[in-house]
This record gives structure tokens, sequence and C-alpha cells, in this order.
């Protein structure tokens, strides 16, 4: 495809690849752009071993930087040991409400989450371009009449602190790492987890086993949402602008992390630490993308596509045939690991 | 064969690629400038009207430089990327045409001290970093004139992209272009909160003509409103760009800006040593506002008072804000004999009477 | 509000809907057959940009609809490998689709944003369109809009009427039992998703060539999404799509014309209806759940082939 035009394969890949992980400067941009891909995607791997598709990752995000932002700005003079924890709290729970939302209509209204999260993301996007016009916009911009909607700078507490000096990488990257190992501690080391994992695997006989399916289901979601809840907060407060702005359309705001985070959780094998390889990978084709596309004229935009649709070929095809072959209905994602095929190496825990 | 044509095809080029590289690089004298854009040039719009600038400044001073632009940027830290990328690869003039684009010029600009950026519709300047807008309200009024002259049913439709004051300066200036002519006439708005979304501004469009308006305009980035308006037999004013090849009946003429006297001016500074950071608002008198040709079933009599204001605006003697204005509630907001300052026009979010509905808050 | 405001919101809604009606139909077919193709939204873009390639290339509006129709098919021929033939899962390859749609329209109309179309004429039945009131209603819309009153006709007629039409929901409700009596159920169902397909594309087309008429990136702009909900929201049955299309048009349509009327009401909240309002539709259907597995095909996203059974 890149040869089509006109452009050499080899040194396009190259490009990409020096660029995302060639230097210290590269690789701090790729992990900053890997966070919320991998904080979306470790949500993804909670809801899908619960059998729930939650496409609603971007609605989750914004919601979460919606509260987060609500957050900072009533408490502005609090210090950065409190506010920092407190924002991105708040960015859980408001991600894991409108993660909820879809849930308790799936466990109580049998409403099909595909469609409901679908939905909650426009309305979430809706609703923040509402907020951030109206109740929360800059005063200044009133004032000054140049009306954009974005907030005032945020607290300087709540800043995410930078890890490198003069560089983008920032304290988000290791919330998201604490995140994904939690999450697998919680899939796997807690009554939780194995609940939420058995819902997923077999229905019938959870509730045969006293496991609440409605409750689960719900529970799965609202953590799902709650993770992508905290990469919408750490999308403000890691910014450049330290601001929430909105350009009015979907994809503005999260970088379309809520779509491609799926893709992410997919590549790992629903597997939360196979995530972090994997949302790097995806980090890096991004800021690979860009550069190729200085470079070389190649629109990112095509990259991004063919790449993704390789990736997600390759496991939608292997890990899915070998489940089918286990268990008869690909559905249900199940925890027994034996033999499932990742295109990185095993997926053993 | 075949293959061995196909090689000796390519080494050629290749040669040829060389050789034009080798060309560019003994080039290096000439003054580089880039242009920055947020969309792809396309055929009318926005970002069309800064390249035609581009295009003529090139003609004026294509000897001494060479241009580069960069289409489809968006804002943010892409835009920090590809404006430091130009003014690493040796361009001394940079302009950088959409308002999301302040910051990051601001933040290069301090790494290159050396190199002279133009911003345009911002309002922050720096050593380096000049700013650069048009008095679009002075060609509203003006279209003004035309539709309410032209409007039968009184009603005039505005679909507009969102309540900032630019926007809103427009609307006021339009409406009260149209109601020195007309004091009966009427706008309606419909904001489609979006600067640039055919979909929308065509459904806006159907439902102002359906609401009774028989000329449309519209403060957004696409041909929809002149279409729709040519599809369902009503007037049509467009913006930015002459859009009448999109609706040879409806379009009656257009408020157009136009870049290339500026673009000429400040790359000549350039080239002088005589630039100087500024913020530069010019209008009419400058050339920067035309109005595009008119449709011929405008009157004479039309063309020729619109032209009479046009000059009058020109020589100074006229200004749209002029009092008296009143407000939607017929409180005086500009007396007579005065006009408005720069400072109010800038941060203007009221209707003018005349006007319906409410600003969005 | 006087009548003709009234009926002109109802012809303008007829249009807003039009896309909906194409790809929640295409789509109601490939979900009979028990396939689940979430990739509609890229389908509709990769449609709509090469429709409107074509119809800028060559001027014919057959040469585009056809066009159109090719290339939906052929992303769907993508789906139908992956996850008839492969196996893999339905969710998964169908949200890649859309990744992969997305993309790809973005990158071929690189050249083609911000260029119009003339557009498609309107075209008023002799003699029909004269009638007062019902004339302007049914009689004077463009041709695109006239075929989808065809294929909801076709497909209702296919679904219900016709031996294939059994055939194609039977394999949706039990593929074994279909499969032991000799159907061949990979072939049907990849003819439905191919069909499916062509549909979004042709839905794509009408966007850029017929409604807009232009190119804009990602300008489909979640009418793929909302047309998967309207299959839901009509619980599988083609006449209740065709009133949930018009229906979203409306919706969509009114929340300019309140503004035109001078309500004031934050636009923002206004663009949220529709979806509120599907969701809360969706509640209301889906509470029971027999209403859902009365409808809903049995088989739908579960993956089948004859050799594992």
């Amino acid at each position: 495809m890149l040869l089509s035009l006109g452009a050499n394969p080899l040194s396009g890949y190259a490009t990409m690849f020096t660029a995302a992980f060639g230097s210290l400067e590269g690789f701090s941009e790729t992990t900053v752009k890997s966070i919320p891909l991998l904080l979306v995607g470790v949500g993804i791997c909670i809801a899908f071993r619960a059998n729930v598709i939650n496409i609603g990752g971007e609605g989750q995000m914004v919601m979460g930087a919606l509260l987060a932002t609500a957050v900072a700005l009533a408490f502005p003079a609090f210090p950065s040991f409190m506010l920092i924890p407190m924002v991105l709290m708040a960015g859980a729970v408001g991600g894991a409400f409108w993660g909820a939302i879809a849930g308790a209509l799936k466990a109580y209204f049998n409403v099909s989450e595909i469609l409901s999260t679908i939905m909650l993301n426009i309305v979430a996007v809706q609703f923040m371009n509402f907020l951030l016009r109206g109740p929360m916009i800059d005063p200044a911009e009133i004032e000054r009449g140049t009306g954009i909607p974005q907030t005032m700078r945020l607290s300087e507490n709540a800043d995410l602190p930078i890890l490198l000096e003069g560089m983008r990488m920032h304290l988000g990257v290791l919330v998201a790492l604490l995140v994904a190992v939690g999450a697998y501690f919680l899939l796997w080391r807690t009554a939780i987890g194995f609940r939420i994992r058995s819902v997923g695997y077999n229905p019938d006989a959870s509730r045969y086993a006293g496991i609440s399916v409605p409750k689960n289901v719900t529970s799965a979601l609202a953590f799902s949402g709650a993770m992508a809840g905290i990469a919408g907060a750490i999308l403000v407060f890691g910014s450049e602008s330290h601001r929430m702005v909105t350009d009015g359309g979907s994809t503005g705001f999260t970088g379309s992390a809520g779509f491609n985070g799926i893709v992410v959780a997919l590549l790992a094998g629903l597997h939360p630490l196979w995530s972090v390889p994997s949302a790097l990978l995806f980090g890096g084709m991004l800021v690979g993308a860009n550069a190729l596309q200085r470079a070389a004229q190649v629109p990112s935009a095509l990259i991004i596509a063919l790449n993704g649709l390789i990736v997600v070929f390759v496991v939608s095809s292997e890990y899915f045939k070998q489940r089918y072959a286990q268990a008869g209905r690909v559905e249900e994602p199940d925890d027994n690991d034996n033999g499932v095929i990742v295109t990185e190496g095993g997926n053993n825990e | 064969m075949t293959s061995m044509k196909k090689q000796v095809l390519s080494v050629f080029i290749l040669l040829a690629c060389v050789a034009g590289f080798s060309l560019s690089a003994w080039a290096g004298d000439k003054l580089k400038v880039g242009f920055v854009y947020i969309s792809p040039i396309g055929d009318a719009g926005w970002t069309y009207q800064h390249d035609l600038g581009r295009r003529e400044l090139e003609k004026n001073l294509g000897d001494k430089i060479e241009t580069k632009f960069i289409e489809g940027v968006p804002e943010g830290p892409e835009a920090e990327r590809v404006i430091r990328d130009l003014a690493k690869s040796g361009h001394d003039l940079i302009f950088t045409t959409s308002f999301g684009y302040m910051n990051p010029t601001l933040k290069v600009a301090k790494m290159f001290p050396k190199k002279h950026f133009e911003h345009s519709t911002g309002y922050k300047t720096s050593k380096n970093v000049g700013t650069y807008m048009c008095r679009f309200y002075e060609g509203r009024y003006l279209t003004g004139i035309v539709a309410g002259k032209m409007s039968k049913s009184n009603v005039l439709g505005y679909v507009a992209a969102f309540p900032i004051p630019e926007v809103i300066r427009g609307i006021n200036a339009f409406t009260l272009g149209a109601r020195s002519v007309n004091p009966d006439v009427k706008v309606k708005v419909i904001w489609v909160n979006s600067w640039f979304d055919p979909g929308k501004e065509r459904e806006a469009s159907e439902a102002l003509i359906t609401q009774g308006a028989d000329v449309i305009t519209h403060h957004t980035d696409s041909t929809a409103p002149v279409l729709t308006a040519e599809e369902k037999g009503v007037y049509a004013i467009a913006y930015h760009s002459d859009m009448s090849k999109y609706g040879p009946k409806a379009h009656l003429t257009a408020a157009t800006h136009v870049y290339g006297d500026f673009y000429t001016k400040t790359t000549q500074a350039v080239l002088d040593n005589t630039w100087k950071s500024e913020a530069v608002w010019s209008g009419i008198k400058e050339g920067s506002i035309k109005l595009a040709p008119m449709n011929p079933v405008v009157p004479a009599d039309v063309v020729a008072l619109v032209d009479k204001t046009t000059k009058a605006i020109a020589d100074g003697s006229f200004h749209p804000f002029q009092g008296p204005v009143k407000d939607q509630s017929g409180k005086v907001v500009v007396e007579a004999g005065k006009s408005l300052s720069d400072k109010d026009l800038l941060g203007m979010n009221y209707y003018v009477e005349g006007v319906l509905g409410n600003v969005p808050k | 509000m006087d009548f003709d405001i009234f009926l002109q919101i109802l012809i303008a809604a007829v249009a807003a809907g039009t896309p909906f009606v194409y790809a929640a139909l295409g789509e109601l077919i490939t979900e009979k057959s028990g396939v689940l193709n979430l990739g509609v939204e890229g389908m509709m873009l990769v449609g709509a940009i090469s429709g409107f390639i074509a119809m800028a290339k060559t001027g014919s509006l057959l040469v585009a609809v056809f066009v159109g129709m090719s290339a939906g098919a052929l992303l769907s021929g993508i789906f139908a490998v992956l996850t008839l033939t492969l196996m893999a899962n339905q969710v998964a390859s169908g949200l890649a689709l859309t990744i992969f749609g997305v993309g790809l329209s973005a990158f071929l109309g690189l050249e083609y944003t911000s260029i119009a179309l003339p557009g498609v004429p309107e075209i008023n039945l002799p003699l029909l369109a004269k009638i007062p009131v019902i004339g302007k209603l049914f009689f004077s819309f463009d041709i695109l809009i006239y075929c989808s009153g065809l294929l909801f006709m076709a497909v209702s007629w296919f679904l219900y009427k016709s031996k294939a039409g059994l055939v194609l929901r039977g394999i949706g409700e039990a593929p074994k039992s279909a499969h032991a009596l000799g159907y061949n159920v990979i072939k049907i169902r990849y003819m439905a998703v191919l069909f499916g397909g062509a549909m979004a594309g042709l839905g794509g087309v009408y966007l850029s060539v017929a409604y807009t008429p232009m190119w804009v990136e990602g300008m489909v702009a979640g009418r793929g999404w909302v047309s998967l909900a309207l299959v839901v929201f009509a619980t599988w049955r083609p006449a209740r799509v065709m009133f949930g299309a018009y229906f979203f048009g409306a919706i969509t349509i009114a929340q300019f014309h309140i503004q035109g009327f001078g309500f004031d009401i934050p636009a923002q909240l206004l663009s949220m209806m529709p979806y509120i309002a599907t969701i809360i539709v969706l509640v209301l259907i889906s509470r029971n759940q027999n209403t859902i597995r009365l409808n809903s095909p049995a088989s739908l996203g579960i993956t089948y082939h004859p050799d594992n059974q």
C-alpha cells in the first residue's frame, strides 16, 4: 500500500520506528500517546471477560474528564498530593457512572450494551460541548469575546508532574501501569474478578452457583468505564494546555482512544499486562505515522487504518478460531488460556 | 522488455529527483515562506482564500521567494511540530492561518527568535509574531444591502457557526445593511455549532427557507447553503469565496477576504528587513475585503448603492456600526453621530434590532 | 405552525432519513441471516467517497451508485471472509472494519474535500406531483429516495413472501437445522453480508452525492451506528425500520426548526435528543425479553461452521 504511494515501505517503517522509539524524546511521546490506549484497553479486558462488549470508551473518557475537571475547578487551592489523587478518582467515578448506566440497562432491561454505549458516546460528547460552551467555559473567553469552548487554565496543583526534564512523559504513565497491574490482580486474584469472569464464561452456571449476573455485568462495565474515565482525566491534566477543550466533534478530545483501546485489548488477548506492550505498539504507531506524514507526505490516517486492520485480522482470526475450536461458541471469552495464540507469544497467566 | 523499460524509466526518474533536489538546494538564497492550513485547500472557503493569497504572493515576488504550504494540519501538538519543522527547514517567514495555532505559533516563535511569524485571527503578538485579520463585517454590511433589496418575503436566513463575537458582528452588520434599505426586514439565525459540516448547513438552510427566508447567507465554511438555495429556488449570499458556480441562479454576491496584498507586503518587508510585529485589522480600505461579482439579476441602482457605500467605508466617511444603532430591546447602543470602537466590535455579544431570537448563552 | 411548514418538515425528514433506510435495511438482512456486522459506519464512509469520486469523474449517477455499492460490498466481503470462512469474532471484525473504513475513506478523499457536485435533481412525477399536499409529500423527491422506497418493498416481500426469505430467516434462527436440510449456510450468509455492505455503501452514496452533496472526512457522522441501533429499535421488522429512520430524520430536522422559531434551548441538548430517545425506546422494547427473543434471529452474532458441529 505504501508502495502504491511511491514510498519505500521499508524506509517508511524505519522512519516510523525511529520516530517512535529511536530517541528518548520520541519514546516519551510514545508513552504519553499510549496512556489512554492502555487504560481503555485494560478496561475493555475487564468488560470483555464478562462477555460485555463495551464500545463506550469514548463517552466514558469524556465523562471522567468532565467530572475530574469540575473537581479541579471546585478545589483549586488543595495541595498537589491531595488534588491529583482527587481528580484521578473523580475521573474514575465519572467514567464508572457512565459505564454503569449501560451496564444496568443491559443487566436489568436487557438492552444491548453495544447499542447503548454507542448512543451514550454521542450524548456524552454533546454534554461536554454544552458544559464547555456554557457553565464551565473560561470566563476570560467570554470577556475577550473569543468564546473558545474550553475551561480556564486548571489549578497548577493538579498538573501531573513531568517525569523527565524537558520531555512530555508525566505521572500518567505510572498511573496507567499501576492500573494495568491492578486490573490483573482484580481479575485473577480477587473474588470480584472471579465472579466477573465466571459470569462471562458461563452465565447459567454462575447463576446456579449463586453469582448475581446482573450485578456483575453492571460492575464489569463500571470498572471498564472507570479505567476510561481515568484516561480522560489524564488527558486533561497531562495536556500541555492544562485545560479541557472541545472541538465540537467526538474524536477531538479523545483522539479515538475509546475505539482504538478495543483493538489494543484484543491484540493483548484480553490480558491487562499484555495490554502494556500492545498499547506501546499502537502509541508508537500514532507517533510514527505523524512523523511519516511529515517526512514522506503519506497520510497518517491510512497507515493507522492499515496497521490496525492487519493487527485485528491476525488477532481476531487466530485468537477466536482457537476459542471456537475449544468452546464451540466464540462469543464467550473464557479464562482457560491453554493454547491461546496471541501474535506476540504466549499468554499464560 | 517492458521491465527493462520500467527500469530505465525509474533510473531517469531517480536522476530527475536528484537533479531537482540539488537545484532546489542551489536556490538557497531565496526567502522561504511557509503556510500552515487547517483544512485541505479545496475549491472554496477559508483555506482556499489563503491559498489564493499565497499564489498571488508567488506571482508578485516569485523570483525572490519560494513558498511551501502544509494543509490539513490539526490544531494542538501536531501544529506545533509542523510549524517547528518549517522553521527548522529554513523558512524565515511563516503564516499560520487558524485561530487554534495561536499558542503553538507563539511557542515555536520563542524557539526561533530570528524567524518571523504571522498568525491569522489571533489576539496575542510577541516580538516576532504579528497577527492579521479582516474586517469581515464591512463586507457583511454591503451584502446586507443586496439582501434587503432582493428579499420579497422580508425574511433573511443566516446559517451561523458558533455564537462568538466574530459571527455575531457579521450577523449584526448584515442586518444593519439590510434594514438600511428595507426597514421591514428580519433576520433569522440558525446555529449549527460547527465551522464545516455540509450536512447540518444544508439542513439549517432548508429549515430557514421553509420558515420563509428567501435570501440565505452563512458564516460557515462549505458551499452547502448556496447549493441548497439554488435547489430550492431562493437567493444566496456566499461567504469566504465566490461560490457562483455552485448556484448560478441563486448566488447574488459573496463577501470575500483577500490576502494577496497583505502577504506580498509582509514578505517584502521581511526581504527589506523592515518587518515588525503588528496586529493588523484590515478591511475594504486596504483591499482585504471585496465583494464577488454581482449576479445580473441585481438591479443597477442596488449595485450603484453598494458601490457608493463601499467608497464611503473606504474613505472613512461611513462606518457600518454608525449610530444610531438599537439593540433588540430598542435600547440605543450606539448614539447618533458616533460609531463603535474596535474594542466594542471585538467583544460584541448582543443582537441589533431586526435579528430574531436570542443570542445563545 | 401552519400546515405548509409541517409538510416541508416531513419532506425534509424523509430526505434526512433516507441514508438510514438504506443502511438499516441492508443490516437487517445481514442480521436476519444470523450475522452481526458492526462495520456499517466504515462501509457507509467508503461507499460515500467511492460514489463521490465516481460522480466527480463521470458525472453519472448510475456509475456513482454502482461504484459506491461495489465498494461497500467489497468491504463487507472482507468481513465475510474473516467471520464466515476464518470464523473470526464478528464484533471484533466489525469494529476493525469501521476503523479501517474511517482511515481508508479519509485517505481516498484527500483530494476531494471541499469540492461540490451539482447534486441530484428532484423528479416531479408527472401529474402525481400536482396533487395538493400528497403530491408534494410523495412525488417530488430525487430518484435515490424513490429507490429506497422500492428497496423497502422488495425487502419486505423477500423476507415474508418469498421462499428464499424463509430460508434466510431459517438460517438466522437455526443454522444447524438449515444445514441439515441441505442449505448452504455459509454461502447464503455470504450473500446476506454482501447485500448489507452494498446497501450501506448506497446509503453513503446518497449522503455524499445527493444529500450534501459534498465529501467531508468522517461525513457519515455516526449514521452507521444509528442504523445499527435502528435495526434493534425496529425489532428486525422492515416497516418499523422505515418508521424509525424517518422519525430519526424528523428529530434531526426539528432541532433546526425549533431554533428558527426562536426557542431558547441549548443546541447541544437538542442534539442529544435523538440518541436519548433511542435509548429510551431500546429500554421499552428490550425490557420484555420475549419481544427480543421472538424477533431477533436466534443465532445472531454466533459463529457457525458446518464442519465443526
